[in-house]
């Protein structure tokens, strides 16, 4: 869990460093949280053990509602 | 757009490199048993013919990406749809491929280190490889990719004294079903895969050269796919090679005296590290695109820790990954390496038509 935490914590330091020096637009802001968000939480899940269902299986499981997978 | 510009030989090493990719570990169209090789000739005829349908596309909608196109085709709204959801595919493949390599390594060569650290080093290096630019990724496919068809020959010709070659007999005992299956599943993996150059080929300098660099690249990785299935087959035999996991592998593990299983490793990082790069770039330049980043490389690394975190968090375990490859990544992969493309194509040829046609009036 630390050590999740603490990779994340450089790459969003390093990544955050650039963005301010470079003054980029705030959707980049935008996008590189949605990402980084979303990796850190599943991230964090996945090293406390509770993997939550992955987005192939909900691929498989909508193919298999339509039909189309038996 | 960027004004970066890749030869027609960088093209097709990137190209070649993509369709080596993963394959150089697993064998595709193996569902077909001892006919595969039959599977390997339709489906690469097939999937050179998508990937020429791709190079038309491409050339209907000169200097514009997979986003222009979309954007222009379908409506901004529409266009911006479909563009989000090639951006998840790109990322979904990318991912694939991490964890096919991940799973080799962790099997192979490095079975004490955890996946997640030999796939996240390896996509530092790949993220420094796609912020240096598509020249860079260009330069570095010239130089790396000879090195797979080398290592292949090298592995080929060790083995010229370990052979059967009535392995492959007889020739189509389940009938023809098995090889249609294969033949789908060879043309989505890994033909089909190379939508994702849609948003490198305007950075291609001689457009001319466009349709002749993607035959050939699509008709070289076909052959080289069926002489290594026909040296797996000769040295393993149908039975062996139906129950191995990773095939190229094991075969070269079967040479008398010599130890040349790093050699498949460098292989599949070669391969697998095109694949890879190109897929974030792709997503990365097509995400910015589609919310008016000025430039991808702010995007990168946030992809790529998806990338790596989705690898790990998709399957369980290996048997999970190929089981889903096997049975989903064939239809999920239809619509957006057939059925869009072919759509594109179609209002493509369209509008060239009615331009036509205007110009006459």
């Amino acid at each position: 869990m630390i050590v999740v935490l603490a990779v994340f914590a450089v790459l969003i330091l390093y990544d955050s460093q650039k963005f301010i020096r470079k003054k980029v637009q705030a959707r980049v802001y935008a996008l590189y949280i949605f990402f980084m968000a979303a990796s850190l939480a599943v991230s964090l899940l996945l090293a406390a053990g509770r993997r939550p269902s992955s987005p192939s299986e909900w691929i498989e499981a909508i193919f298999r509602m339509i039909g189309v997978l038996k | 757009m960027e004004k970066t510009r890749i030869s027609s030989i960088q093209l097709f090493m990137l190209l070649s490199g993509f369709l080596f990719g993963s394959t150089v570990i697993l064998t595709p169209a193996q569902g077909a048993g001892n006919d595969a090789w039959l599977a390997l000739l339709l489906g690469g005829a097939c999937g050179a013919l998508l990937m020429m349908v791709y190079a038309a596309i491409a050339l209907l909608n000169p200097s514009k990406t997979l986003v222009d196109i979309l954007r222009e085709r379908l409506g901004n709204v529409v266009g911006n749809i479909f563009a989000v959801l090639y951006v998840w595919y790109f990322i979904h493949l990318a991912s694939l491929v991490f964890r096919d390599l991940g799973e080799f390594i962790c099997t192979v060569t490095f079975p004490e280190t955890p996946m997640v650290v030999v796939i996240g080093l390896f996509a530092v290096v790949l993220v420094y490889a796609v912020n240096s630019g598509v020249e860079v990724m260009g330069r570095l496919g010239e130089l790396l990719i000879p090195v797979i068809p080398l290592v292949a020959l090298i592995i080929s010709l060790s083995l010229i004294e370990v052979h059967d070659f009535t392995a492959f007999l007889p020739i189509l005992e389940n009938g023809i079903q098995p090889v249609l299956k294969a033949t789908l599943s060879y043309i989505t993996f890994p033909f089909g895969e190379t939508v994702a150059f849609l948003m490198l080929f305007p950075h291609l300098n001689k457009k001319e050269n466009l349709k002749k660099v993607v035959f050939v690249s699509a008709i070289a990785t076909t052959l080289i796919g069926i002489v290594i299935f026909f040296r797996d087959i000769f040295v393993l035999g149908a039975e062996l090679m139906d129950r191995a996991t990773f095939i190229p592998h094991l075969t070269s593990l079967l040479i008398p005296g010599l130890n040349v299983e790093p050699l498949v490793d460098i292989n599949l990082l070669i391969g697998g590290g095109t694949k890879i790069s190109v897929c974030i770039y792709a997503a990365a330049r097509a995400l910015s695109q589609i919310a008016g980043i000025d430039d991808y490389r702010h995007l990168t690394v946030a992809i790529s820790t998806f990338c790596v975190v989705l690898s790990i968090w998709a399957f369980d375990n290996i048997i999970e990954l190929f089981s889903w490859t096997e049975k989903v990544w064939a239809l999920y992969s239809i619509p957006f390496q057939i059925a869009f493309p072919l759509l594109l194509l179609l209002l493509s040829l369209r509008k060239k038509q009615s331009t036509r046609m205007q110009i006459k009036r």
